[in-house]
């Protein structure tokens, strides 16, 4: 039955407790990668392949312990602070292990399917009651086979399973993945093929073609398409009836839900060392804003907007 | 959906409650000891039973003019009594004290301080409670202090629930025939316990005829016309219940509040409860109802106006005790919901009018419990969700899943486990029945594992205050220390036995209560005071302080010292004994690479759970002083501060004197970092025969966690998995903008607490100052 035994995959984080994107207590699996470089993304440790080590500053006491087993001599004391030089090393291992503070980790685990499974299901008394698991990245659907692997375990489990995606993937991807999925959200960014290329990295031709495969396959009660509202980007009422129109034109009872801009994402940032889209960070939509970017989508004839209340 | 709202005069008697200020008050004091001195020779119940009716007699009382529900058992109300058969010692001692002692303070008059060195301490030197233990076992009882902390030395037990529905069905009249049909037969002393019961009822029903006499003056003088309906309304019902049981529902609720306002009078003792008054009252509402004499908005205003009352009552404890029990918790508990007997979900019209008070009138009592269980109906449920949104941290949920069948396994009935209620805050009793005695001593497990580690010596003081078995270089193996561990506690639970059994004791021999003993089976049946093990339950509850800590430490020292050896032991000790001075990476080690109770790690988890059954174990090879049964309990109010003062540099990481973890079977502030379902999987480790005495979970969230329906519904989900998993208690605290300011000073402390925005979770803690400030800013739940 292993047929997947040696497929491993990396994962940024598992969460318990969720208790948004799906019904009931979940638990989200953060997946790593992704192909997208959306400006204002909310998992920017999430978006590379590649592990990396992760220094928490505000843990750290100082002692040097790590500085003197680092075979690679990446890492040094000076003056107080802690110099890593992160492109010198790829096997962290000694420094992690000689931290006292526990400060110094990699950003990711690998695992396999069964490790994930059996870390999950410890929560299942919660799954009873209308909960489950949530994949979500990065692109949960970037490393592909793990992430089928993985729902289809889930299945088998009788765990309900949902899933995050931007569905930059390719169909049959999709396709497979579908068959295990008890919810599937999609994030519908931006409607404009050039402003997509300017803010997202790639037009959007792909994903239009896979949100008409879904919303036509047996599935579509079972999806929720979703924009993020980005203030001066995605956040435009015309955007919004573009999209709602698009939908609303492949299956007219989709539903659609609008997120409200999140400003904790900023924060992130420092941690990766990158540069976040704002400088000075918006501040989130009022009742009344949100109100007026769902009537954009209900002139265009959305009829289930979802709406936490 | 019909609006019910808080009426103008609930609104106006909860302002003239929070206005008067709170003294002390001697006056029964005085009237307790004339008694005492007019009556040398007789039994000390009838000098009781006598003290008792001499002040129902004589004690000013006072009414508002709109109150439906009347009585106080001082003319003040909130006033602190001074009980000197009780403990009169500790009050000479603090008399003075009472108004500037940083817990607890109450107002003192010149007089009194001088009536009570002139009569009322030198009469009871000597005689009270406080002294006789003091004289006969104090210094057994101070050896041990550090570890042991023995209760109700200068007060009497309390913590019970009386048989409420046999008072409403017999009222004092009832009762004091039915002392009188058995008075011919029996013993000397069974005689004088039913006489002591006739003298009681016969001031109960003085006392009760005195409100009817000064509310029919006062509504003469009165000049309000409603003022006056509603005094002659209440004075009918006072005089009524002089000689009947009652028929409607504001007579039944009047009817319950004498009863406890007498216990209190003969006893000054903390947590007398109501129990499920759901069930008991619902009779009189419905008979209301049907007839239409009342309809939910006037009930809930009489429930309010109980619920009021229930505020008006506090308990000076000593400035020792405050420390243990701040913010004079008093204990009325109320349980509600839950299994009826034959295991069916029961619930009513009334349950939900309780948690309309609660919402309302958000005060600190009564201690509102829901008892939950598989078949909870879900608006009872989220109901009871909604009303702890409000942010009281009220009301606290019960399992009955866990809770009937231990105490089952106790030795209580089945009926009468699922007919269970709670005394005071989380301790679990059968009703009416039942002197569990459940805060008969707590056992603080940290210290033995101190003495343990460092041969018998206190880490503060350096004194040899247990047996010399080794410290942490002696012991070859983990397991050579879990012996030693093992023998320590062993020596400790005997020497709290003898001092247990010491305290109940003196109990009997000073503070028989007639009153009390009349509302619990069987004493009137056997003619035996509670005190003598008249109840037909005699359990004695000892708690585990605190498993938390002892898990995250013995886990340390296994995987750090024994397994991984990343500290050595001479280390270990060294920055134990110097408090991590100069050990700060050990310390860090310990705190950080050690896994901790509260994130569903078995390793961690199963240590707790293992020593907490060792424990339990030993003691129920132990029979108290009544015959009955010592269990375990895992809670504290607030004794995790002062016993966590007792405690050396802890193995955890935690600093000399510093608290223990809150709750019982919390995990340790800040540590939980995997979640609340982690935390309940951790919890659900321990099995439901160590906590028969009551167990505690607490659990802090922000508001916003139950801002939206959607997430209310989510906590009712929560709520059904924690019944799923069999743990016996959980409450909320939901934080205010306080305790934020103070997670940003104290990071370490508040790891835990997580924080949600549109979609996304966040440690509290970690995220920066600005975004910090920006959910404080959000977080505004003012004073209810
Ligand atoms: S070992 Fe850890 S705590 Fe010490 S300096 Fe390195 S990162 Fe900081
Ligand atoms: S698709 Fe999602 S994970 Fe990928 S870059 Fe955009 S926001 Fe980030």
């Amino acid at each position: 039955m292993n047929t997947h035994e040696k497929l491993r995959g990396k994962v940024f984080d598992v969460r318990r407790f969720s208790t948004h994107d799906g019904g009931g207590i979940r638990t989200t699996i953060f997946l790593k990668g992704c192909p997208l470089r959306c400006v204002w993304c909310q998992n920017p440790e999430g978006l590379s392949l590649k592990s990396q080590l992760i220094y928490l500053e505000n843990q750290c006491i100082h002692c040097g312990r790590c500085t003197t087993v680092c075979k690679n001599h990446a890492i040094t004391l000076q003056e107080g602070k802690l110099c890593i030089d992160k492109g010198a090393a790829d096997d962290w291992e000694e420094a992690i292990d000689s931290c006292p503070a526990a400060c110094l980790t990699m950003d990711s685990k690998s695992y396999t399917v069964e490790e994930l499974v059996k870390l999950t299901v410890r929560d299942a008394a919660f799954f009873r009651h209308g909960g489950g698991i949530t994949l979500s990245g990065g692109e949960p659907l970037f490393q592909k086979d793990f992430a089928i692997a993985l729902l289809k375990a889930f299945k088998e489990e009788g765990i309900h399973t949902a899933i995050e995606t931007s569905c930059y993937v390719e169909q049959n991807v999709v396709k497979d993945a579908l068959l295990y999925l008890d919810l599937i959200y999609v994030d519908f960014k931006v409607f404009d093929k050039n402003k997509h290329k300017e803010w997202i990295g790639f037009t959007n031709d792909k994903i239009k073609e896979n949100i008409r495969f879904i919303l036509e396959s047996n599935k579509k009660d079972q999806v929720i398409i979703r924009t993020p509202l980005i203030p001066t980007m995605t956040a435009d009422k015309e955007n919004i009836s573009a999209i709602g129109k698009f939908i609303t034109s492949i299956y007219p009872e989709v539903k659609y839900e609008l997120l409200n801009y999140n400003p904790l994402a900023k924060a992130k940032y420092n941690l990766v060392e990158r540069e976040y889209c704002f400088a000075e960070n918006p501040r989130m939509y009022t009742e009344d804003e949100m109100n007026e970017f769902r009537q954009a989508a209900r002139n265009v004839g959305v009829k289930h907007l979802i709406i936490e209340v | 959906m019909e609006t019910l709202i808080k009426t103008k005069r609930v609104a106006l008697l909860k302002e003239k409650m929070m206005a008067e200020p709170r003294y002390v008050s001697i006056e029964q004091a005085l009237i307790i000891t004339k008694t005492y001195e007019e009556n040398q020779e007789k039994p000390v119940i009838i000098k009781r039973a006598l003290a008792l009716k001499n002040a129902l007699l004589q004690m000013g009382i006072a009414v508002e003019p709109e109150e439906k529900i009347v009585g106080n058992r001082t003319i003040g109300v909130r006033h602190g009594v001074v009980f000197p058969e009780s403990g009169s010692s500790w009050i000479d001692r603090e008399f003075e004290t009472l108004p500037i002692r940083p817990q607890d303070k109450f107002n003192v008059r010149e007089e009194d301080i001088i009536n009570f060195k002139k009569i009322i301490a030198p009469y009871f030197k000597e005689k009270s409670l406080e002294d006789i233990i003091r004289t006969r076992y104090g210094t057994e009882i101070d050896e041990i202090a550090k570890v042991v902390k023995i209760n109700q030395k200068d007060h009497a037990q309390g913590h019970i629930c009386p048989d409420c529905e046999k008072w409403l069905t017999y009222g004092p009249e009832g009762l004091k025939q039915e002392a009188i049909a058995k008075l011919q037969s029996g013993t000397k002393d069974q005689q004088d316990f039913y006489k002591s019961v006739i003298l009681v009822m016969e001031g109960t029903q003085a006392f009760m005829m005195r409100y009817h006499d000064l509310l029919v003056e006062k509504a003469g003088q009165e000049t309000d016309a409603a003022n006056q309906v509603n005094m002659r309304e209440v004075a009918v019902i006072c005089k009524k219940l002089c000689m009947n049981p009652p028929n409607s529902f504001h007579e039944a609720v009047q009817s319950i509040w004498f009863l406890f306002v007498i216990l209190h009078m003969e006893s000054n003792a903390s947590s007398f409860s109501p129990g499920r008054m759901d069930d008991f009252l619902y009779p009189f509402y419905k008979k209301d109802m049907k007839s239409g004499s009342i309809d939910k908005q006037k009930a809930l205003e009489i429930i309010e106006c109980i619920w009021l009352k229930f505020n008006q009552i506090v308990y000076l404890r000593n400035s020792h005790s405050a420390k243990f029990f701040a913010g004079f918790p008093i204990g009325f508990n109320i349980a509600i919901g839950g299994q009826d007997e034959n295991g069916n979900d029961f619930s009513n019209e009334l349950s939900f009018l309780f948690l309309k008070a609660q919402e309302h009138l958000g005060l600190p009592q009564p201690n509102l419990s829901v008892r939950l269980h598989k078949g909870t109906n879900e608006p009872l449920l989220k109901e009871a969700v909604r009303v702890v949104a409000k942010g009281s941290g009220m009301p606290q949920f019960f399992n009955d899943e866990a809770i009937i069948s231990s105490m089952m396994n106790f030795g209580v009935s089945e009926k009468d486990a699922r007919d269970y209620a709670i005394v005071g805050c989380v301790e679990l009793t059968s009703q009416g029945n039942n002197l569990g005695w459940s805060d008969a001593a707590m056992f603080n497990l940290n210290k033995v594992l101190e003495l343990t580690l460092n041969n018998g010596k206190c880490l503060l003081t350096g004194n040899a205050i247990g047996p010399d078995l080794g410290n942490l270089m002696d012991y070859k193996t983990f397991e050579e220390l879990e012996d030693a561990f093992a023998k320590n506690i062993s020596y400790f639970i005997d020497k709290m036995i003898l001092a247990c059994e010491q305290v109940e004791k003196a109990h009997i021999d000073i503070l028989p209560s007639p009153f009390l003993s009349a509302v619990i089976d069987n004493c009137i049946q056997k003619g035996k005071d509670v005190t003598v093990g008249g109840a037909v339950y005699n359990f004695s509850g000892i708690q585990m302080i605190q498993v938390a800590n002892l898990a995250d430490s013995l886990a340390a020292i296994k995987l750090l010292v024994y397994e991984e050896k990343r500290i050595s032991k001479e280390e270990l000790l060294k920055a134990l004994q110097n408090n991590f001075e100069g050990y700060e990476i050990i310390r860090t080690m310990l705190l950080k690479r050690a896994p901790k109770y509260g994130n569903d790690v078995a390793y961690v988890d199963e240590l707790g759970a293992k020593w907490a059954r060792f424990f339990s174990e030993k003691l129920s090879h132990y029979t108290n002083y009544r015959g009955g049964r010592y269990h375990t309990g895992m809670y504290t109010v607030s004794a995790h501060v002062p016993m966590g003062e007792n405690v050396g540099a802890s193995s955890d990481g935690r600093y000399a004197a510093t608290p223990l973890a809150d709750g019982g079977m919390s995990p340790v502030y800040g540590r939980d970092i995997a979640g609340p379902t982690a935390v309940l999987k951790s919890v659900s480790l321990l099995d439901n025969h160590l906590t028969t005495n009551g167990g505690l979970l607490n659990m802090k969230f922000l508001p916003e966690f139950f801002k939206t329906e959607n997430n209310i519904d989510k906590f009712a989900k929560f709520l059904r998995t924690f019944v799923d998993l069999e743990i016996p208690h959980i409450q909320f605290n939901v934080l205010r903008k306080e305790d934020l300011l103070a997670a940003q000073k104290d990071p370490e402390k508040y790891r835990s607490l997580t924080v949600r925005v549109a979609g996304y979770t966040a440690y509290f803690t970690e995220l920066a100052g600005e975004l910090q400030n920006e959910i404080i800013a959000r977080t505004s739940y003012g004073d209810l």
